[in-house]
This record gives C-alpha cells, structure tokens and sequence, in this order.
C-alpha cells in the first residue's frame, strides 16, 4: 500500500509543476462556464442538466491529455525501467496512477461548484438532482481514466496516447445515437447498453439506479484490468 | 550470490543473449565487456528482471528472479543505461520517492537521503530539478537510487558513460568502495575501467561468453605468445628481420618506425629470446640499444577474443 500511496504522490507532485494540467484546468472550467450559460438562458431553468451533460462529453475528449503520459511517457524516459524493477506490485503502480488522476479530476469537479452557487443565489434548484449529477461526472471520470491508461500503455508517445484514447471512448459516445438508427431489436438493446448517454442521463435527472452505477464501475474495472495485462505484456515483447 | 545457467533471450529469430552462465560470489566487482549490441544490457535487464529470459534461469541471492521477482527487485540496486530520472522532480523529492517505493523505514528516509546525496557528491543540491542537471551528475543522481536501500546486489549498465575522465575517477573511486560487502556486476566497454574496478571480466559477444576470468588470466590468454621490443643500432632493417626470424622461438617480426640509426623491432615469441637476440648481435657486430618486455594489455586481449570489426 505504501508504494501506491508513493506513486500517488509523486504523480500528483508531476501534474502540478507541470504545465499540462493547468491547461487542461483551465479549458474544462472555461468550457463548464460555457454550457452553463448556454444550458441556463436556453432553457430558463434553474438546472445543470445542459451543462452536466456536455462535460461528460467533454471529459471525453479531454481525459485522455491527462491520462497519455502514464505509460507512454514512463516508457519513452526509461521511467517504467525503474518502477518495473522496484518492489512495486503491478496493482499499485496502476491504482496510485488511477488515484492521482482522480483526484485531479475531483478538484476540477471542485472548481465547477461555483455554478450550482450562482443557481442557488439567483433561484433554486433541486440540490438532489445537483448531487446525483456530480456523482455521474465523478463515475464517468473514473471510467475514462481507466480507459485513457489503457491506451497509455499501448504506445511510448504520449501524444499518440491521448488520441488512441479518444478514439476508444468515441465509440461509447456514438452508440446512443447509433442505436436510434438501427433496424434491429436486439441491435439496439446492445447499443444502449454500450452507451455512455444512456447512462449518464439517469443521473443528470436525479435518479440512481444501480444497474448504471454498475455500468460505470465494470468500465472502469474492464479498462484497468487491459491495462494490467498490456503493462504486464510489455515485457515480453 | 547471482547465478545465472543459460540464460537466453530471443527477440524473434535473433539471440540476443545465447545461453550464458557464470557465477558470482559476494565482495566480488565483476565487469561485462564487449562491443556495443553483445547483450550485456540484455543480460543484466533479465538479472533484475526487467525482461523475462527466453529460457534458463537466474538466481540472486537465493531467489530465482522468475518465480519470485519482488524477493529479487528488493535486494537489487539497479542503474540502467540512462538514468531513470522525472525531469519535474527535485533531487530530494526523487530520492524521497525512491526511498518509499524501496522500502526504506519513514524513520530512516531523511538520514539515508542525505547520507547517499553526500556520498555521491550531491549534497546541498536537493532541490535542483533533474530535468535541469547535466550529464554527469544525472548519472550521479541515477548511482544515488541505485544504492539508497543499501542493497546486497548492485547492477550497473556503464556507469560511467558520458562523463568526463574527472567524474570517472570519482564515480569509479566510489564503486570500488561499494563493493566491499556486495555484488556488484557492472558493464562498460572501456576496458580500462575493467582494468581498474573489476576483480573479474566477462567477455561477451554475440550473445555468449568468449572469456571469464580473472584480468591476469585474460591478459595470460593472448594468442601470439609474448611480445618483446628490440631497438638495434648499426644494422640494415631486413637483414635484421631475417635474422630474429630465423630464431627458434621467435615467431613474428615486425619492423617498427625507426629514427636516428636506431633500428625498431616488435617481436613475438613464445618463450624470452632475448639472450638470443643479444648473441646474435655480438656475432653480427650490432649494437643493441633496448630489449624489453611488452606486458600485454587489455585492449590486445580483448581484441583477440572479439576480433576487429571490418
């Protein structure tokens, strides 16, 4: 356990002197301003189900810069030589990886508090809903950042990394509106149930239910468990 | 200590490695020569258990490094080719990482940093960022986590490559201290540094072991016997030539540059010819200037276990 709480440290330590995240900061709080005032002067309402809604997508596209040095980066310095021959189990390395990420990622969930702020100050919105669509930005972010060290470890050029991981969630975006247009019954039960929209909806409205929370975890479980195999499998190559 | 019996590793069709053994006990400082792309980079990645070897084992201190590779990463102190180091960390939070990841008691971290950071000639620099440091003290930084848990095995991929002839006195100087109480394996191809750190060389090429001795031993073990220089006055070179030739023992000849009168002869034997050298000048009415023993030296010997490269 102490290795992973090391390896948390020293990732933390390295987003913050770097510039990476401060952009990537930067961007998402700008964007979160953005759908907010579009989503609150569109609809009139006192909500962030607009808002809530892009930044899902947004994170997205986005996690994976956060995400494309794990691996790629380690490997490409000669990094990974060091922790690889170190007493540092695989599952530490992976989950004081996963931990540093999430946390940035709370911290900018964090920053976008200001906004259901500002709806309370003016109106009144519904502070259940408020919570549960947190709790979803907080679950998707779990999941793409499984996935966006996933695709970390496929390759030692970061860049390549964090394109590599858009392109893996892209297909779990396309899916909801993919599933609108097919013929097939059970074509289309598959492609919702692939879907992020339609997971992430329920929580935008206020509603938990189990079986999406599940959908999130089995991602996140699916995507660290690749990458448990892929960084493994480097060796061998 | 470690023990390694055939080791192989196959990257496709090549052999990168081709089933080595040796063995090497505690104190001893052993060091892996050899061209460039022999495997000895190879071959200590699969002692520290980086990469799986293809087939074979290899045993530190006691653990076989397959079956039970956190036994074996924890009693290893590992330098790679370049130093593994996070441009954004500071000397001291790198070494404090290292420090927790190896294990070092939360009690004992600060004395131990700041012990190793003297050690290696760093100290007062613990908050220069790595990303920033030159070559030489990267690689001092890069010793510094290879011994910072004190481990019983030291594995070392050159050491001392890229600095200049001043830090590789003193990066040597320090190794040679280390080994007292540990293995150290070490790779390099300057043969020098074999001569003045190692209590044994390995030879490696292609993958296997041409050599495995002691310095004495390799240098006793250069084919064309023993080489003499001969320095003649009052002579005609080819005369001379055939002369020494035509000895018993002698078995080469070579003129050498000569100046003012002298005369210079590189001669290879297999036994001392030089009372009968100095017979042959007295009968001749030469006169001879210098006769000594050229003492082979590593470069020779490694020279004539790798060959030439074309």
């Amino acid at each position: 356990m102490s290795a992973a709480w090391a390896i948390y440290r020293k990732e933390l330590r390295v987003y913050i002197v770097s510039p990476l995240a401060t952009v990537f900061l930067a961007t998402f709080l700008f964007l979160a301003g953005l759908f907010f005032y579009l989503g609150v002067t569109m609809t009139g309402e006192a909500s962030l189900r607009i808002m809530m809604g892009n930044l899902s997508v947004a994170l997205m596209f986005l996690l994976p810069m956060l995400t494309m040095r794990h691996f790629a980066e380690e490997q490409r310095a000669g990094t990974l030589e060091l922790l690889m021959t170190a007493p540092i189990p695989l599952w530490a390395l992976l989950l004081g990886k996963w931990a540093a990420t999430v946390t940035l990622c709370v911290a900018l969930l964090v920053g976008t508090l200001l906004f259901p702020g500002l709806l309370a100050y003016y109106g009144d919105p519904d502070w259940g809903v408020v919570a549960t669509s947190y709790l979803g930005l907080f679950l998707c972010c779990n999941g793409f950042v499984a996935a966006g060290m996933f695709a970390s470890s496929l390759t030692e050029e970061p860049v390549t990394a964090g394109i590599v991981g858009v392109l893996m969630l892209l297909p779990f975006w396309i899916a909801g509106t993919a599933a609108e247009m097919v013929e097939s019954e059970t074509a289309r039960a598959v492609l919702r149930e692939l879907s992020l929209t339609s997971h992430v909806d329920g929580f935008s409205r206020g509603v938990v239910d189990s079986a999406d929370v599940v959908w999130f975890i089995l991602f996140t479980f699916s995507f660290m468990f690749l990458t448990w195999r892929s960084v493994e499998s480097r060796r061998w190559r | 200590m470690i023990e390694a019996v055939q080791l192989t590793k196959a990257f496709g069709s090549v052999r990168a490695v081709d089933s080595i053994s040796f063995s090497v006990g505690v104190g001893q400082i052993v060091g892996f020569i050899g061209p460039n792309g022999a495997g000895k980079t190879t071959t200590m990645r699969m002692l520290t258990g980086f990469i799986p070897a293809s087939s074979g084992r290899a045993v530190v201190c006691g653990h076989d490094v397959f079956e039970q590779p956190m036994a074996v990463r924890r009693s290893i102190g590992y330098l790679p080719e370049t130093p593994p180091l996070y441009g954004e960390l500071s000397i001291g939070e790198y070494l404090q990482f290292i420090a927790e990841v190896r294990g070092v008691p939360r009690a004992d971290r600060l004395m131990c940093i700041g012990d190793v950071m003297e050690r290696v000639g760093l100290s007062g620099m613990e908050s220069r960022l790595l990303g920033a440091l030159s070559k030489g003290y990267r690689q001092r930084v890069g010793l510094a986590q290879a011994i910072i848990h004190d481990p019983k095995v030291l594995i070392l991929d050159e050491p001392t490559s890229g600095l200049d002839p001043r830090q590789m006195l003193g990066i040597r100087r320090f190794i040679k201290n280390l080994a007292e109480d540990r293995t150290v394996i070490l790779s390099t191809h300057i043969l020098s540094e074999v001569e003045a750190l190692a209590d044994r060389a390995i030879v490696i090429d292609h993958g296997t072991i041409r050599a495995d001795g002691s310095i004495a031993e390799l240098l006793n073990n250069v084919g064309d016997g023993v080489r003499f220089r001969v320095e003649l006055t009052g002579a005609e070179a080819v005369t001379v030539a055939t002369a020494i030739g035509r000895l018993d023992e002698v078995k080469l000849v070579e003129p050498v540059a000569s100046a003012d009168g002298v005369l210079a002869f590189d001669v290879r034997a297999d036994s001392d010819p030089r009372t009968s050298i100095a017979g042959l000048a007295t009968s001749e009415g030469w006169g001879v200037r210098a006769m000594e023993r050229h003492a082979p030296d590593l470069e020779e010997a490694f020279l004539d276990l790798v060959g030439v490269e074309a």
